[in-house]
């Protein structure tokens, strides 16, 4: 053997080498050799795989004779191929005549119980069980009897429909709740011919990833409700997308059909969503096909908001802002794909020379981000979601994981179940981690600085080589009031617990994910200090994520669409106003326009009665919307907009990967993407800047913004790039950080 | 002097005689069909108008399943179907066809619809008067497709009770 780690095997003669312990199934994928399955998934355990036998085969495996001789030894039975892991010199027949006559005695068990009502299911025509019956199934079946029957269309939950009489029992979607999802919702219940699939009790099924079974059954027995007898495969057309529910960019499918979308599947990206997705993704961007998507620029007249030409509106939007000159503002640009963002913000800052640009609508913070960029030298995300399946620890401090990053939530739970490391997290209530996590601690809302100086101090005793980094002495100064008793007293969290946490942070490479308690602390600077020190002292600066939550909030920040920094974080000299001063101008009427960019202040940002007051006052306020949102409604202006669907360009995800979304369909001619508004605009003002598409934009990015060098249109491929931070911060210290209880701490501005 | 009336009486004898034999020999002769009095018989397998064709108690044979508009080179079917609820039942099983739409001034009558239908719902007959003044008018729509009911049928949709009886409602 040339490399330990690679075995040799034949596959209908073709010889591969393949690394040890694979699936013959997959060697016999490298050889390009065809074997036919069902059960078999490559991201799911094979404990409980080798249901469906489909991939049968011969196996033959060297044997060394008593004489010394080396024979092939044949095994005296088929093996399943998917469950066979491959050995040194193994020789697998995949056509033989046996193999043949046994693929089809399995279809045709498999169909006895199968009702084949294939033209009312909407699986056919992209059903496995269809193909592999019709490449390698039986021309009829000898079986006559009455077939098994069971209710059609069981709603087993909110979005997924399970017809029981054509499942074959693959075991694929009870192994996906197990292995990926960690719900454990599904099971087999009873065993032979009366075995079904069902959840505890007949309860509906509780899942945050359910959309996922209905992809991975192999036959149409899970189907969505919502695609429910909606099209056939060969009715729709599909354009690659990515998902615009969270910042996580999974890579996604629109399936559409006559100008309406009609599912999203999940596309295959090992570096971001594998090939999951969420159901807030799969069953939520159902909103690009609604009814209520605005098709006519709106303008108030007569304090109605009235159906107007774009001509007349983009008139009025550009004596108003002639008249405001500089006191304009925009706030928004977390849903808009970077092509728009870039183009918004050199519209306000070449064109308006305003500053006034934000793209944050959650809590205001100081910061946070540039926070971290100052300690640690990046914003965001220090790992990307691939690197967390090789870490050993992950210490996920208040973050409602599944429902904020639920990629980053598989990722983690991957780490756990497949790759054996270990997830600590902290929580001020109980999540979906407390599966897997050990310890998961709840800790007194508001005293993360409390629990992480308990850990920091006991990691500060074991690590004595942390004394050589800069800011140390003012450091251990600081925390010499802070005992583990005093720690869990001010955190609720018992000391032996904090112990833990820290025996596992000192364990090995840890990654920290900080969530929306952190970020939308009172005090979030101070707690996302303490999250630095803590990874500072354990060696681990480069492991620090706080992600961001809104879809291309990372690519909105990378576009400038801050106050204080243009394109790629470039300081400006004049700082702007950001949303609250945004907000509290308008109130004020200091601010003659304001343009929401996507944005819907007054259901979204904290201060509801300030948004309306603001947007409801005496400026002129002009709406980017897809629908006539509480905030649209209290423009003066509302602009159609095009939705994900409708646009070409990219969005950059919560790990910094910037992917392409291609247009599927088109609305409606008056629908325009943001960016083609903007330049409008600027051509109305007489200074155009001249774009003729979302390429035209990537293309000048590319040249101006240094970060985004890499990211050209021809380079992004369907997997995307993720961009780098030119080199690493090397200048690491460590910052004394003041505890203040919640009660003392009043709201940032 | 020739006798001229025997010559004329000759003559008119053997017109009269032919007039007579065309007249007994019409009916297996004629070219001419007087159309749109008269229509020529169109042979069995004419391939002419689509007709979507019900059960005999009314119940609509398609099923919505959309394999008409996969097999169509032309790509002139629009199949958009819908569920059968307890309360309106226009076919048997679960699934029915809410539309069924041909542009037939792209279909080239090749029959392979009527041919990929799993329930035999979609023929071609043979009613070959298709011209009309509208493109528009061209679009023929489920309405229009669907056979007349049977005189004794019930009006769909049925209710679920009344459409157990119905030939393969429940089999699914």
């Amino acid at each position: 053997m040339a490399d330990n780690d690679l075995v040799n095997v034949k596959i209908d003669g073709i010889a591969v080498q393949v690394p040890k312990g694979t699936p013959a199934i997959e060697a016999a994928k490298k050889a390009g050799v065809d074997i036919p399955f069902f059960c078999y998934h490559p991201k799911l355990s094979m404990e409980a795989g080798a249901n469906c036998r489909m991939c049968l085969v011969e196996v033959a495996t060297p044997r060394k004779g008593p004489d010394g001789t080396i024979s092939m030894a044949k095994m005296p039975k088929p093996q399943t191929a998917c469950s066979l892991p491959v050995s040194e010199g193994m020789e697998i027949e995949t056509q033989t005549e046996q193999v043949i006559a046994d693929r089809k005695a399995i279809l045709e068990f498999l169909l006895i119980n199968h009702p084949l009502d294939c033209p009312i299911c909407d699986r056919g025509g992209e059903c496995p069980l269809q193909n592999n019956t019709i490449f390698y199934g039986p021309q009829n079946s000898r079986f006559i009897e009455e077939k098994r029957h069971f209710p059609k269309a069981y709603p087993l939950s909110k979005h997924v429909v399970f017809d029981r009489e054509r499942c074959i029992h693959c075991a694929r979607c009870t192994r996906f709740t197990d292995d990926i999802s960690g719900d454990h919702q599904l099971a087999f219940l009873k065993r032979g011919a009366d075995m079904y699939i069902d959840t505890f009790n007949q309860s509906k099924m509780v899942s945050k990833f359910s959309g996922n079974v209905i992809e991975i059954c192999p036959v149409g027995a899970l189907l969505s409700r919502d695609y429910r007898f909606k099209a056939r495969p060969w009715d729709i057309l599909s354009q690659k997308s990515i998902c615009t529910q969270c910042s996580n960019g999974c890579n996604i499918k629109l399936d559409y059909r006559v100008g309406r979308l009609q599912r999203v599947n999940a596309r295959l990206n090992e570096a971001v969503n594998e090939e999951w997705t969420c159901d807030k993704g799969k069953f939520g961007m159902d909103y690009v096909s609604t009814d209520q998507r605005l098709v006519t620029p709106l303008i108030r007249r007569d304090g109605a908001l009235q159906p107007a030409t774009w001509s007349e509106a983009m008139d009025l939007v550009v004596q108003r802002l002639k008249e405001a000159g500089k006191s304009v503002g925009a706030i928004g640009g977390a849903r808009c794909t970077n092509e728009d963002n870039y183009i918004l913000q050199k519209f306000f800052r070449n064109v308006l020379k305003s500053n006034n640009l934000d793209h944050r609508l959650g809590t205001y913070l100081p910061p946070a981000q540039s926070g971290l960029h100052a300690r640690l030298g990046y914003h965001t995300m220090g790992n990307a979601i691939a690197d967390f399946e090789r870490m050993k620890t992950i210490f996920v401090i208040g973050s409602d994981l599944v429902n904020e990053q639920p990629i980053l939530f598989l990722r983690v739970r991957k780490a756990w179940r497949f790759k054996g490391g270990r997830i600590i997290a902290a929580n001020p209530a109980a999540t979906q981690i407390s599966e897997f996590a050990d310890p998961e601690v709840t800790y007194r809302a508001g005293a993360e600085v409390a629990l992480l100086n308990g850990i920091i101090k006991i990691l500060a005793e074991r690590n004595p080589s942390a004394a050589d980094l800069p800011g140390y002495g003012d450091f251990i100064k600081s925390l010499a009031g802070w005992s583990i008793e005093k720690a869990a007293e001010e955190s609720g969290v018992s000391a032996e617990r904090i112990r833990r946490i820290a025996d596992a942070i000192f364990s090995g490479e840890t990654a920290f994910i900080a969530g929306k308690a952190v970020t939308e602390h009172p005090d979030a600077s101070a707690v996302i200090e303490a999250i630095c020190n803590l990874a500072v002292l354990s060696g681990n600066a480069a492991n620090v994520n706080i992600p961001v939550t809104q879809c291309n909030a990372q690519g909105a920040m990378d576009m400038g669409l801050l106050p204080d920094s243009a394109p790629g974080y470039t300081p400006v000299e004049e700082p702007g106003l950001n949303t609250r001063q945004m907000l509290e101008a308008a109130a004020d009427s200091n601010l003659k326009a304001l343009w929401l960019v996507g944005a819907d202040p007054v259901a979204h940002y904290t201060d509801a009665d300030l948004a309306k007051r603001a947007l409801g006052g005496d400026t002129f306020v002009i709406a980017s919307e897809l629908f006539l949102t509480p905030s649209a409604e209290l423009a003066d202006v509302v602009l159609p907009v095009a939705s994900v669907a409708e646009k070409d360009g990219t969005y950059t995800n919560c790990e910094r990967r910037v992917q392409r979304i291609f247009k599927a369909f088109e609305l409606s001619p008056d629908v325009h993407p943001d960016w083609f508004v903007f330049a409008d605009a600027s051509g109305r003002l007489e200074q155009p800047l001249p774009y003729f598409s979302a390429r035209d934009i990537l293309r000048e990015i590319n040249v101006t913004v240094p970060l985004y060098a890499d990211c050209s249109p021809q380079k992004l491929g369907n997997e995307g790039i993720r961009w780098q931070y030119p080199s690493a911060k090397s200048d690491l210290q460590l910052v004394p950080v003041e505890y203040r209880p919640l009660a003392k701490v009043t709201v940032a501005e | 002097m020739p006798d001229p009336v025997k010559p004329i009486a000759k003559g008119m004898f053997l017109t009269m005689k032919h007039y007579i034999n065309m007249l007994r020999a019409r009916e297996k002769t004629n070219v001419t069909v007087q159309y749109p009095e008269e229509r020529r018989e169109q042979f069995s397998r004419t391939r002419w108008r689509h007709v979507l064709t019900r059960y005999d108690n009314g119940l609509e044979k398609c099923i919505g399943c959309s394999l008409c508009a996969g097999a169509c080179p032309a790509r002139c079917i629009y199949v958009q179907a819908a569920e059968n609820s307890d309360e309106a039942r226009y076919s048997p099983g679960e699934r029915y066809a809410v539309r069924y739409e041909i542009n037939i001034l792209r279909c080239i009558f090749c029959g392979y619809c009527q041919e990929a239908c799993p329930t035999g719902a979609i023929v071609l007959r043979k009613d070959f008067e298709l011209a009309d003044y509208n493109r528009k008018d061209f679009l023929y729509t489920k309405e229009m497709l669907l056979e007349p009911l049977p005189i004794q049928a019930d009006v769909l949709p049925v209710p679920m009770e009344k459409a157990r009886g119905m030939v393969g409602a429940g089999k699914e």
